[in-house]
């Protein structure tokens, strides 16, 4: 049981280390599009150890599915919104004033 | 009759998804297969029966893969966040896919969003824009690789590799 509970702390300073790393980069980043890339990729990492930890102790099989499939909606809802914030701000960006640092 | 099974399937989902939110209590069981029938109903409107077929065997694979590759994509943008020269070199990149229309092409776009270097921006058709973290890296390579494993997914024939792509702008 103790050795239980110290995995799950591992993952769960691991999964809060990661969300303060993607919001390290959100202030980092100076692109928009460069921010939502730390935000979705780094931020389901982050949720990926939260829920791995609460998993390990779920009080039932529903409860651990449950969990899960927070995870599962959390990760569509995230990459769906990252398109749609991306997509946005390539609109906004116009064709006509080339990004920085494109090139090919 | 092979209506009746995806709705019968869907209805099967559902009542799982059910049983999950309700953390696996029978009290709520016969309103929650009033409401598995009806969402199963409207989801036929909405999705209809497509042509093709999700294969449960590829489907587990690809969740492997895509896991493994979104831990990669984690600590790969954790890194150059941390790293104090911040290390990116950001441009657009322009794939031509060639998967079908309709899911197997969202699946992959919203995949990529969560792999390593990859953003999508627009799906238009066939033509698929993404954000580059590295130019430099082998984007082509990625989103090859990722493509080939919907296509298993969904039973597809595999897209041949003489398909053409640009690398945008």
């Amino acid at each position: 049981m103790a050795f239980v509970q110290v995995v799950q702390g591992i993952l769960l300073v691991t999964g809060c280390l990661f969300f303060a790393i993607g919001t390290l980069g959100l202030f980092r980043f100076s692109d928009t599009l460069l921010r939502i890339h730390a935000l979705t990729k780094v931020d389901n990492l982050g949720l990926g150890f939260i829920i791995l930890a609460l998993v390990l102790n779920a009080a039932s099989l529903a409860i651990g599915v449950k969990v899960l499939l927070i995870w599962v909606v959390a990760l569509a809802a995230s990459a769906t919104s990252a398109h749609l914030i991306a997509r946005a701000a390539r609109l906004q960006q116009g064709d006509d004033s080339e990004p920085k640092g494109s090139h090919d | 009759m092979k209506t009746v099974a995806t709705i019968l399937g869907r209805v099967i989902l559902l009542l799982l998804v059910w049983w999950a939110f309700t953390e696996g209590d029978v009290s709520g069981l016969g309103f929650g297969l009033v409401i598995a029938i009806l969402v199963a109903a409207v989801s036929m409107r909405l999705y209809p029966r497509g042509a093709a077929r999700i294969r449960p065997v590829q489907l587990w694979l690809f969740v492997l893969f895509f896991l493994g590759r979104s831990v990669v994509a984690g600590i790969d943008v954790a890194r150059r966040v941390l790293s104090p020269s911040l290390p990116v070199d950001p441009g657009y990149f322009t794939v031509h896919l060639t998967l079908p229309e309709g899911s197997p092409r969202w699946l992959l776009a919203n995949a990529l969003s969560l792999m390593p270097g990859t953003l999508s921006v627009s799906l238009d058709g066939p033509r698929l824009e993404l954000h580059c973290l590295d130019t430099q890296s082998s984007v082509e390579e990625d989103v090859r690789a990722a493509e080939q494993k919907v296509a298993r997914v969904f039973g597809l024939p595999l897209p041949d590799e003489t398909c053409h792509s640009e690398g945008a702008r």
